[in-house]
């Protein structure tokens, strides 16, 4: 359980990550209060993932300070690709989670891939991406 | 016929024991002709019903929206896998689960009601049902998403 949890950490950092490298290119209201909200939730799934790792005593790879990213970050649409790519990311990390956790565990990632599966889909209605979803969201 | 007499009598009792002989050789098998009580459907039917059902609805929708049959075919998708995880067979005919409308509002709806469904179904899910319930509750929580 707990190696599938500290991968969704690792997922969630590398989100917040990439937030706040691809905000600097959204330049619209709508765009920036989307991504501030989405990193806002990340942290907080980030926090969460923390202090429920240090309650089961695993123990967690420090965050890298930085990512190499899949491509460059130039503009609006680069931007949003990244996006797409970050909670689709999340999506799978927290899926792996799912059949070896129970109760609470199982609830909290099918909640977060629920949620990353929602925010793609908004990025992908931004970026004019068709189909904005996905058949099986977190499936790799 | 009205048993008035000893002969008719012991016919009779032999007969019974006739046929309570038959039934000590052949054992369980007079009551083996009865038919199985019908196994309990698996949990995840109405999450199948429910896909069906969506399907049958945005393939009435994309006549007028032919953007919406993606959506549809998201969840033929999903009741493919569904009816091969237990052993189902994907019915021809419309759906026995009651259609969903075919407005995007009232899809919408259905597709939020169909995730309560399926988040239900994945909690209580064994580990290697887990991840594809999951996913089938997101893809529905994505799809309400997109008909906002």
């Amino acid at each position: 359980m707990s190696d599938a949890m500290a991968a969704a950490l690792a997922a969630e950092e590398a989100a917040i990550y990439a937030y706040g490298l691809l905000g600097v290119k959204l330049t619209s209201d709508g765009d920036l209060t989307e991504a501030r909200a989405c990193e806002a939730i990340h942290r907080d799934r980030r926090d969460a993932l923390v202090l429920r790792l240090a309650a089961l005593k695993a123990s967690t790879a420090p965050a890298p300070a930085g990512y190499q990213l899949p491509f460059e970050v130039t503009d609006r649409d680069s931007a949003l690709k990244l996006a797409i790519q970050v909670e689709d990311g999340v999506a799978q990390a927290w899926r792996a989670t799912l059949p070896s956790t129970e109760g609470g565990d199982r609830s909290t990632a099918l909640s977060a891939l629920t949620d990353a599966a929602v925010r793609a889909t908004r990025w992908r209605r931004r970026g004019n991406v068709s189909p904005v979803t996905l058949p099986w969201p977190g499936r790799p | 016929m009205v048993l008035d007499g000893p002969v008719k009598r012991r016919q009779l009792l032999g007969g019974v024991a006739g046929t309570a002989g038959l039934a000590t050789l052949t054992g369980c098998g007079l009551f083996g002709d009865d038919p199985e009580p019908a196994p309990a459907p698996d949990a995840l039917q109405p999450v199948l019903d429910e896909a069906l059902a969506l399907a049958a609805g945005y393939d009435r929708a994309a006549v007028a929206d032919p953007a919406l049959k993606v959506f549809g075919d998201d969840h033929r998708a999903h009741a493919a896998e569904l009816a091969k995880l237990i052993g189902a067979t994907l019915p021809s005919a419309a759906p026995s689960a009651p259609a969903a409308g075919n407005s995007k509002a009232a899809l919408r709806k259905a597709e939020q009601a169909a995730q309560k469904t399926a988040t239900a179904a994945c909690k209580t899910a064994p580990a290697e049902r887990a991840g594809i319930v999951g996913s089938i509750a997101a893809a529905r929580a994505a799809h309400a998403e997109a008909l906002r």
